[in-house]
């Protein structure tokens, strides 16, 4: 009976979702009076409705989760607690522990070398460079070590429009200076340092491992920077491996 | 105005948790997700416009994060607390209270519908959000936020044991 006049079901679905204007509502409502099955469906939504709320409604009552409570506590004045490395994979538990867990999974490689690579400069890299042969062939985590103080950390691979970088980080602990650069694979191969961002550790920083304490501000230039450029997430371990077995070829 | 960005983060971060939460279909994944949310949203704040709704920023993010991330994973679906397992197997489901039950045959219902469906539905039916929000949100027509909606409603409310079924 109700059949032919039966309301459009997207307006119903509009009633309930508070979409309609007081006097469109009021119209529905005298509606659903003759209407037993429209009203049944209007039902139908709000019990829907509520059982969505209710199921899903448990981080609403519990306390937020400690690593989210410490991302957004308030900096320090002078020196924020930046995540070493920036944890562009947090979705990849793999690496998400930031560098102190991938030092302790014992990926560190180390390669002593006689220079220190405080040649993260802007411009091409020497094909024959320990940094440039790092760059094509170890795993994020990897460390460069040098006999004379600075070290550098590849921290990731991140995907970009125009192919593939990897962030890496020297931290002078003498000079009390962390560089930040962006190393990108070239088309023909090789690779170049797109850019370079240096911070000041602050005088009395005393660096946890897995943290360095630095200004911020660079990182946030630096994130921009990624994002400008259309950089993903980090590739996962697994998928950073295959991407070097298969020489960073597509 | 930095100091202000963060406090309002930090209030927003129980419904951003409820919405990965039903977008994920898990209580970690969610939990990561909003982490890479959060993160994401300090190294951008400056692109944050002041008086703008941050909800829907926060929620645009954590929804194109969880795209991004089933997208390089290439997984098919959500994973699913093992709790909400097999719930919609009556048998199974006996054994737990009416109304536990009923909680976990949603988000098991939920976790069976198409993830730009269930965007749709979770910042609209759960977040409360108006369709032309939803539609910002997403970077969609408000057009295809009701019929997603309604493609949505359609699925889930039969395995809510809501409907009889079409009577139109």
């Amino acid at each position: 009976m109700t059949a032919p006049k039966a309301m459009d079901r997207a307006r119903l679905a509009a009633f309930v979702d508070g979409e309609l204007s007081p006097e469109d509502s009021a119209a529905v409502v005298m509606h659903l009076a003759d209407h037993p099955a429209d009203q049944a469906y209007v039902d139908d939504l709000f019990a829907a409705n509520a059982a969505l709320a209710r199921a899903f409604a448990a981080p609403l009552s519990e306390p937020v989760p400690p690593a989210i409570q410490a991302l957004l506590a308030e900096p320090a004045p002078s020196a924020a607690i930046l995540p070493f490395p920036p944890a562009r994979g947090r979705l990849r538990p793999a690496l998400a522990g930031g560098l102190g867990l991938a030092a302790g999974l014992a990926l560190a490689l180390y390669l002593v070398q006689p220079a220190p690579p405080a040649t993260l400069a802007v411009g091409p890299l020497d094909a024959a460079s320990p940094l440039a042969t790092a760059l094509e062939g170890l795993p994020s985590g990897a460390t460069l070590a040098t006999t004379s103080g600075p070290e550098a950390v590849i921290l990731s691979t991140l995907p970009t429009a125009t192919g593939h970088c990897r962030e890496v980080e020297s931290l002078d602990r003498a000079a009390r200076r962390i560089d930040l650069a962006l190393a990108c694979r070239l088309p023909q191969g090789g690779w170049q340092i797109e850019m370079v961002l240096a911070e000041t550790l602050p005088g009395d920083s005393t660096t946890e491992p897995g943290f360095a304490a630095a200004e911020g501000t660079a990182l946030q230039d630096f994130s921009a920077y990624l994002d400008r450029r259309g950089a993903g997430l980090a590739l996962s371990p697994e998928e950073e491996a295959a991407l070097i077995a298969r020489g960073w070829a597509e | 105005m930095a100091d202000l960005f963060r406090q309002d983060l930090v209030a927003l971060v129980p419904r951003l948790r409820r919405f990965a939460y039903g977008l994920t279909g898990n209580r970690q994944d969610g939990d990561d997700l909003v982490q890479a949310a959060c993160e994401k949203a300090l190294r951008n704040a400056a692109q944050f416009q002041p008086g703008t709704r941050m909800d829907s920023w926060m929620y645009r993010i954590i929804q194109t994060l969880w795209i991004d991330d089933r997208r390089r994973h290439m997984r098919h679906g959500p994973a699913i607390d093992p709790a909400d397992v097999d719930l919609s197997d009556e048998g199974k489901a006996a054994s737990l209270p009416e109304d536990r039950m009923m909680l976990a045959r949603t988000r098991a219902a939920m976790a069976t519908l198409p993830e730009p469906q269930r965007a749709v539905l979770a910042l609209v039916a759960i977040e409360g959000l108006s369709y032309r929000e939803a539609a910002e949100t997403l970077d969609i027509p408000v057009g295809t936020v009701m019929s997603r909606l309604s493609r949505a409603r359609e699925a889930l409310l039969p395995k809510l044991g809501l409907s009889q079924g079409p009577r139109q």
